[in-house]
């Protein structure tokens, strides 16, 4: 398969701090005094602060677990990182792009072209098949049909669906979907990827199974940036950043 | 691969989209006979007057053809003074009155008879005989029908009716000529044609015509010649098809204004009919779109595959509704020309192809247009929340 990141991976130190050691590398992620907070219904005027004043950088290579209670902040965090939403205060900058002066139809190339998603529950396209559902980034970002039908077969591969591409997803397991997902997230060679709960609707074996995909895919020096609530997800990667009540309370390094 | 991915999305929901392409249907069907009504019945007596190659029609003074008892005098002067202006090809006198069946049980029936030229005629196609000499007579095919007549049978025909008998007066014995196919009468009409001359004397207006069609010759201009019509004589109206055709546009008034109305409502039933569609199938994609947003994809794209499935609806809505609306058009063509008075040769729904394509440009145009608005409404949505309510 393709690298989908080509920057040389740096794993940090025992006697690094996991800041440290991110802003060593180059910087995939960087955000400064974020601020998020949801004015709306049930708030009144009185706007509820989901985010109090993070900062975070995550390097390239990296793969960075954002780990907590339900609530914490986590799922607002990794939107703001990845430019799905905008912060009420603070900067982000991503792949060196500062978010807040991208207008939409940038900030949606930049996700379309250098960014990956995977969600808790896939969000495939149900009308679509396996390989379509891969190929349709691709398409998006003007790659032809058969590089596209190349590539997509790779990456099927790669999440071990090769035999399974003409399945629509009400024809696959969760766990075949959110892999069939992940291929999707791999479609466009993105820098990074953001995996929001990636685990949450699977079993532990299966869970276990996208885990083994993700370690995969961070060794080919692919950054990848997880939600999970759940500790024994978050301790399958490198580092570990802890939230509670919006605000980052530790920044680990699991040691190799 | 997103216009791919709006047609799956309306077979997936298969049901939904039958119920709605069968609407859109019936709403084209009916724009399409409403469009084939605002202009058909004038559309057909233009292609009607101009069949025979007398395109203009000559009639007294301020009045429309046959619109009332009054005729053109000294017919002979006036006929060669029409005939004298430079263009003309021809020029056919008609008289319209009322005979009298004269014998059998029938008699004493009012039928509708024109004295012609047989030189120079343009009311009827005869399908059997010649043309009528004196004495004789071409009969409506009708009329032949209903009294068993052939060529060389006769036919007793009286100008005058004793009302209080109920007797006709002044029996005459024809021989019938001919049968014709008489273009300007309504289905079933029993009618007659005898030379003009004989017409005139039995109904005591010598020299006296109801009107004049006037054919021209190839390639002069309409109105340049309507116009020395006009001047060669006085106490004459001229007629070109195409003022005809403004005459009759402005007395069916009523079918253009009736035709308006039930085309705009039946445009309105589509576009409300399209707009629920979308706006309900893209309600609950709002996840997915957020989905395909998340991931990158413009809003531009994704606003085109929403217009794509309106466009998609209404486009297959037009081409079922094509076939429906020819059919509605022939059983409703059916129904009034069964309606007295209406020459059976006119239709009311003839199809114009600029105005079809037209009519359904509009329907297809606002499957277009409804997609714009939610379209917008699920780009607008603000992109985590809904991330996080589809997963929730």
């Amino acid at each position: 398969m393709d690298q989908p990141l080509n920057q040389p991976r740096r794993t940090p130190g025992p006697e690094e701090s996991a800041p440290a050691a991110a802003e060593s590398g180059a910087r995939v992620v960087h955000a400064v005094g974020v601020t998020k907070e949801y004015h709306g219904a049930g708030t009144g005027t009185v706007g509820v602060a989901a985010l109090r004043g993070v900062d975070l950088t995550v390097g390239a290579g990296e793969w960075v677990a954002i780990a907590g209670p339900s609530g914490c902040g986590k799922s607002t965090l990794l939107n703001v990182l990845a430019g799905i939403d905008a912060p009420t205060e603070g900067a982000v900058r991503l792949l060196g792009r500062d978010l807040a002066a991208l207008t939409d139809a940038a900030r949606a190339r930049l996700r379309l072209l250098q960014v990956g998603f995977v969600f808790q529950r896939f969000h495939l396209l149900p009308v679509l098949t396996a390989r379509e559902n891969v190929e349709l980034p691709m398409a998006e970002a003007g790659l032809g049909r058969q590089e596209r039908r190349r590539r997509s077969r790779e990456l099927l591969d790669f999440v071990g669906l090769g035999d399974r591409s003409t399945h629509r997803p009400s024809q696959l397991s969760g766990g075949e979907q959110q892999r069939v997902a992940i291929a999707r997230a791999l479609a466009n060679q993105p820098a990074v990827v953001f995996a929001d709960e990636p685990t949450g609707e699977l079993d532990q074996r299966t869970g276990a199974q996208i885990l083994d995909l993700f370690e995969r895919l961070n060794s080919t020096d692919t950054t990848l940036v997880t939600v999970t609530h759940d500790p024994e997800v978050a301790a399958r990667a490198a580092r570990i950043v802890e939230m509670s009540d919006g605000v980052i309370v530790s920044d680990t390094l699991r040691l190799p | 691969m997103i216009v791919a991915l709006s047609l799956r999305t309306l077979v997936r929901r298969r049901s939904r989209t039958i119920l709605a392409l069968a609407g859109i249907a019936v709403s084209a069907a009916l724009l399409l006979d409403m469009t084939m009504l605002a202009s058909g019945l004038t559309t057909s007596f233009a292609e009607l007057t101009r069949a025979q190659g007398y395109p203009y029609r000559v009639t007294p003074e301020g009045t429309l053809p046959f619109d009332s008892e009054a005729g053109i005098r000294d017919a002979g002067e006036v006929r060669a003074a029409i005939q004298g202006v430079p263009g003309i090809r021809a020029v056919a006198p008609v008289l319209g009155a009322q005979l009298y069946l004269g014998s059998g049980a029938s008699s004493g029936e009012p039928i509708f008879t024109t004295g012609i030229d047989p030189a120079a005629q343009m009311l009827y196609l005869l399908v059997d005989g010649g043309e009528p000499r004196a004495g004789e007579v071409v009969v409506s095919e009708p009329l032949a029908e209903a009294y068993q007549l052939q060529v060389g049978d006769s036919i007793e025909l009286a100008p005058e009716l004793d009302v209080a008998l109920g007797r006709p007066r002044g029996i005459q014995e024809f021989r019938v000529s001919g049968i014709g196919e008489f273009l300007y009468d309504y289905a079933g009409q029993r009618s007659l044609a005898i030379s003009l001359a004989q017409l005139q004397r039995m109904t005591g207006r010598p020299d006296e015509i109801s009107l004049f069609a006037v054919a021209p010759e190839a390639g002069v201009d309409e109105e340049a010649l309507s116009e020395r019509i006009a001047a060669s004589t006085a106490g004459i109206s001229v007629y070109s098809t195409r003022e005809l055709m403004a005459a009759m546009d402005q007395r069916l008034l009523y079918f253009r204004q009736l035709s308006t109305i039930l085309g705009t409502i039946a445009l309105a039933v589509a576009a409300l009919l399209v707009g629920t569609i979308v706006t309900i199938g893209v309600r609950e994609r709002f996840g997915e779109i957020a989905t395909l947003r998340a991931i990158g994809i413009s809003g531009r794209r994704l606003q085109l595959g929403i217009v794509v499935e309106g466009v998609a609806l209404t486009t297959a809505g037009c081409l079922l509704g094509i076939p429906i609306g020819l059919w509605m058009a022939g059983r409703l063509d059916r129904i009034l020309l069964a309606f007295p008075g209406i020459p059976s040769r006119v239709s009311f729904f003839v199809l114009d192809p600029l105005a079809l394509a037209l009519a359904m440009s509009m329907v297809i145009l606002v499957g277009a247009l409804v997609g714009i608005v939610p379209g917008a409404q699920a780009l607008r949505a603000p992109l985590g929340r809904t991330l996080r309510e589809e997963a929730d």
